[in-house]
């Protein structure tokens, strides 16, 4: 694997970003004690979850909000590494097929239920149970056969093959441990308010305005990592819906809230600028966990079935120029199908250069021989169309504009890139249909693991069934084996090797165009202080947080 | 002449009946027709992919697995039952989603449309008054007003009243001074409309030979504008009003989601991109009665503004 020196400063640019947003949260920057009390107000532009349990479904805004008053049984530090947090540690029989996770004995869910191992089943009964509706959760599971329980602070999960990102998806918020007795209250009162363990309580949901989030007096049970043990500092958490991005960041600016998510890239620059210059505000950089953002080439329908038009399309689509100028250096270019918070990510970026020559060549020895009249490329009287969905919900406009550039630099050798805007049902539906040749989908998961859901071949189902994750129709033993594999054994140079491999075959297949880390891009008063991101899902974490006066 | 105006009510109210049933019907298809999976959407959101059992036992839940014409049949005999069904994304029934919602909507509506119409009226009066240079002034602030789109004006306020002056939240509160913004984001387009409507019979009134009698009567030039030519200058203006019922609540989905007010406009732009039917169409109805009650409403006040109407319609009868 060769870095060019280009990739590694931009490599040095993105760790300092990182940690630059970092430190400026941390307490040891600012010298000053935690204050109990207050109400801190967050504005988020995820959208307002339709259930408050993450069970349910199991999407972003439902796991940003659920972080504080749900607690998962694992964690992860910065690195990946899975750490305890209700769980104090597993045990993995030699076959890797029985998982015996011991419990802490000293946590009591805010209901006064205590958090034991039948909890534990409970929970895992309902997330599998199909009216819960579960689609994160049910899938993470998928090698979960059974748990029991053994004694009071031993869960034994029996699986039907190994699962060696199962630790992973428990420390997921989705998979999070809700209070047996409230999940027995029924589908629409847990819905309104799900009991768990964390810092916080929920006390008040105000559709379309808020949701109240109360300190826990008696929470006792931090993540490993956290900053103190205890109750949290802040008396409330005011959780607001903001969908409009500039609303949210004039909110922010005018003192109205104190956080907000989803900054757009412009944003994030004026804030960084200012604050290197004693301003109010800062930012927190991210990057998701999980898949990072690319075009998927959807490689079973034409034209794209054909890997040398796959190969001329990634030649031609010449997307640095346009990283750099529209997200104002707040991402890099990325040339790994992983996001760079997540282990086992491989660059191979020699596959990516731009070459025009190369896919002229390319399309010639392809049939598409002949051009129209407005320089498209031509074959038995078709045009070399490429239809985009693209998911307004989830590309930012920067992102959007991205897009029209790729449309633009690919038209240079006769591809006809035809953009369509869509909201998310209408996105899902083209994507069930396989109505597409590219598209950009968010696939955020904190495990290697994503390799297998986005790229294996069991997940093309093809329409109607409507669900297929694997959305560049990629299909080879080779790769099925791989990732496979990687996900049984729990040796980690053997995991490091098949994951390598499997992205190997991505790239030099042309199946993907790697574009950038999605990043969480938290904007906040620098009243606000031990605020930081929850390095499992990047989600912000307020265990630790207070407010300065 | 009794049975006339029962016949008259009776075909008003039918007329009505039947802008609802219009209204639901091409919504319930105008939805199904457009691509997207409802199930697909209830049980995904960013971020989420649902499972292909998952999305089975949605549909069979919300009988999404059944045909098109079997799912309207359903959904009308329901509704002609008065129920309105449940809402697909929120799993609440329609009509608590929209009680819970209606209330925020129409305190936005009513007060823009105060607004606007004082607005109008003031505009109106000075720019016909105050000569040549303010009827060009007066004319040229209500094109521009009524040209400007909610959301850019709406940014404009709040770059310039939140973020530069910090005298009025960018997000709505509890408190009056969180409408103040989206009223003037709604009030001052309307206000734009009403004026040129109204300016322009201001202006044919104060030539009508009833102002000169007045005059001649020995009436004082405000008592003219008044009580004379106010009252004609209004009368496209009320005519408009139960249109500018409709265009506040469109304007109320912008208004809505860029100041974050809860209210019927927010849920509405959810439920569409949810493909959430019974709620989509349950607003739509909602927003389809208020409508309708506006237009009889501003008829009523016609009659009372403009005694000529009865008359006219006392007239062809006689004469019938």
């Amino acid at each position: 694997m060769h870095r060019r020196p280009a990739a590694l400063l931009a490599l040095t640019a993105a760790s300092a970003l990182v940690l630059a947003g970092c430190s400026a949260a941390e307490p040891a920057e600012t010298p000053s004690t935690p204050v109990a009390g207050g109400t801190l107000t967050y504005a988020t532009g995820f959208g307002e979850p339709t259930c408050l349990d993450p069970h349910v479904g199991g999407n972003m805004p439902q796991a940003l909000v659920g972080t504080n008053v749900l607690e998962s049984l694992f964690s992860q530090d910065e690195e990946g590494e899975i750490v305890p947090w209700l769980a104090t540690g597993a045990t993995v029989s030699d076959d890797g097929l029985t998982v015996d996770v011991a419990l802490r004995d000293d946590v009591t869910f805010t209901d006064g239920t205590p958090f034991d191992a039948a909890a534990v089943v409970a929970n895992v009964e309902h997330m599998k149970d199909p009216e819960t509706a579960s689609s994160t959760a049910i899938l993470a599971l998928g090698k979960v056969a059974e748990v029991t329980a053994v004694d009071a602070t031993t869960a034994r999960f029996t699986l039907s093959e190994p699962d060696s990102a199962l630790q992973e998806s428990l420390a997921q918020t989705w998979l999070a441990m809700e209070s047996p007795a409230g999940l027995a209250r029924g589908m629409d009162e847990n819905c309104a308010g799900p009991i768990g363990t964390g810092p916080f309580v929920f006390t008040e949901w105000v559709q379309q305005d808020h949701v109240t989030l109360t300190r826990n007096e008696d929470w006792n049970s931090a993540p490993e990592g956290a900053a103190h043990e205890g109750a949290a500092y802040l008396d409330e958490i005011v959780w607001r819906f903001i969908p409009d991005s500039a609303t949210r960041f004039a909110a922010l600016q005018s003192g109205e809230v104190d956080v907000i998510d989803e900054m757009q890239p412009d944003n994030v620059v004026a804030v960084q600028e200012a604050a290197a210059t004693g301003g109010d505000f800062d930012v927190l950089v991210g990057a998701l966990p999980g898949a990072s953002i690319r075009l998927e080439l959807n490689s079973g329908y034409a034209p794209f079935d054909d890997e040398r038009v796959r190969k001329a399309f990634i030649h031609a689509a010449d997307v640095n120029p346009g990283i750099e100028s529209l997200f104002f250096g707040t991402v890099d270019r990325s040339y790994s199908v992983l996001s760079s918070s997540t282990p086992f990510g491989a660059s191979f970026e020699s596959e990516y250069t731009i070459d025009s020559d190369l896919a002229n060549e390319l399309l010639d020895e392809a049939g598409w021989t002949e051009r129209d009249a407005e320089g498209y490329r031509v074959k038995d009287g078709k045009r070399l169309t490429v239809d985009f969905p693209i998911s307004t919900n989830q590309s930012i406009p920067a992102e959007v504009s991205l897009f029209e550039q790729i449309q633009a630099t690919t038209k240079a050798v006769g591809f006809d890139v035809q953009l369509h805007p869509l909201d998310l049902s209408s996105w899902y539906g083209a994507l069930a249909e396989w109505d597409f040749g590219v598209t950009s989908a968010i696939y955020t998961k904190n495990s290697p693991d994503v390799l297998r859901i986005l790229y294996h071949s069991d997940n093309i189902q093809p329409a109607p069934s409507g669900y297929h994750p694997n959305h560049s129709h990629v299909s080879i033993p080779e790769l099925d084996a791989a990732l496979t594999e990687a996900g049984q054994t729990s040796d980690p140079a053997e995991r490091a090797a098949l994951y390598e491999q499997a992205q190997k075959i991505l790239a030099e297949g042309a199946y993907v165009l790697p574009l950038y880390d999605h990043l969480s891009k938290i904007g906040y008063s620098t009243d606000v202080q031990g605020l930081s991101l929850l390095p499992t899902l990047q989600i912000p974490y307020f265990g630790d947080a207070w407010v300065q006066e | 002449m009794g049975l006339r105006r029962a016949g008259r009510i009776g075909l008003r109210v039918l007329g009505g009946v039947f802008v609802l049933w219009a209204a639901a019907t091409l919504t319930f298809f105008g939805l199904r027709l457009i691509p997207g999976d409802p199930a697909q959407a209830i049980l995904g959101g960013p971020g989420s992919q649902a499972s292909a059992e998952a999305l089975a036992a949605v549909r069979a839940e919300y009988g999404l697995d059944q045909s098109i014409w079997a799912q309207y049949g359903l959904y009308f005999s329901r509704l002609l039952g008065g129920d309105l069904g449940s809402s697909y994304s929120l799993r609440t029934p329609v009509s608590e989603v929209i009680g819970a919602q209606i209330g925020g909507t129409l305190l936005l509506a009513v007060l823009a449309l105060a607004v606007a119409w004082a607005i109008a009226l003031g505009l109106a009066v000075w720019s016909t008054r105050g000569g040549r240079v303010a009827g060009v002034v007066g004319s040229g602030l209500e094109i521009v007003a009524a040209a400007v789109p909610h959301f850019w004006l709406a940014t404009v306020l709040v770059l310039i009243f939140s973020t530069t002056l910090r005298w009025l939240p960018a997000v709505s509160t509890q408190g009056p001074e969180g409408l103040v913004l989206p009223v003037l984001t709604l009030a001052l387009p309307l206000a734009g409309f009403l004026g040129q409507v109204m300016r322009e019979s201001v202006l044919d009134a104060l030539d009508a030979p009833f102002v000169l009698s007045a005059r001649a009567r020995g009436e004082g030039e405000s008592g003219v504008r008044w009580r004379h030519v106010l009252r004609h200058g209004a009368l496209p203006g009320i005519a408009l009003s139960g249109w500018a019922f409709g265009w506040l609540i469109s304007g109320a989905v912008v208004v809505e989601t860029i100041f974050a007010r809860p209210g019927l406009g927010r849920t509405l732009l959810n439920a569409v991109q949810l493909r959430d039917v019974p709620l989509v169409i349950g607003v739509v109805l909602v927003v389809a009665l208020g409508y309708v009650i506006m237009t009889v409403l501003t008829d009523a006040v016609s009659r009372v503004a403009d005694p000529r109407l009865a008359v006219r319609e006392r007239e062809q009868e006689r004469v019938s």
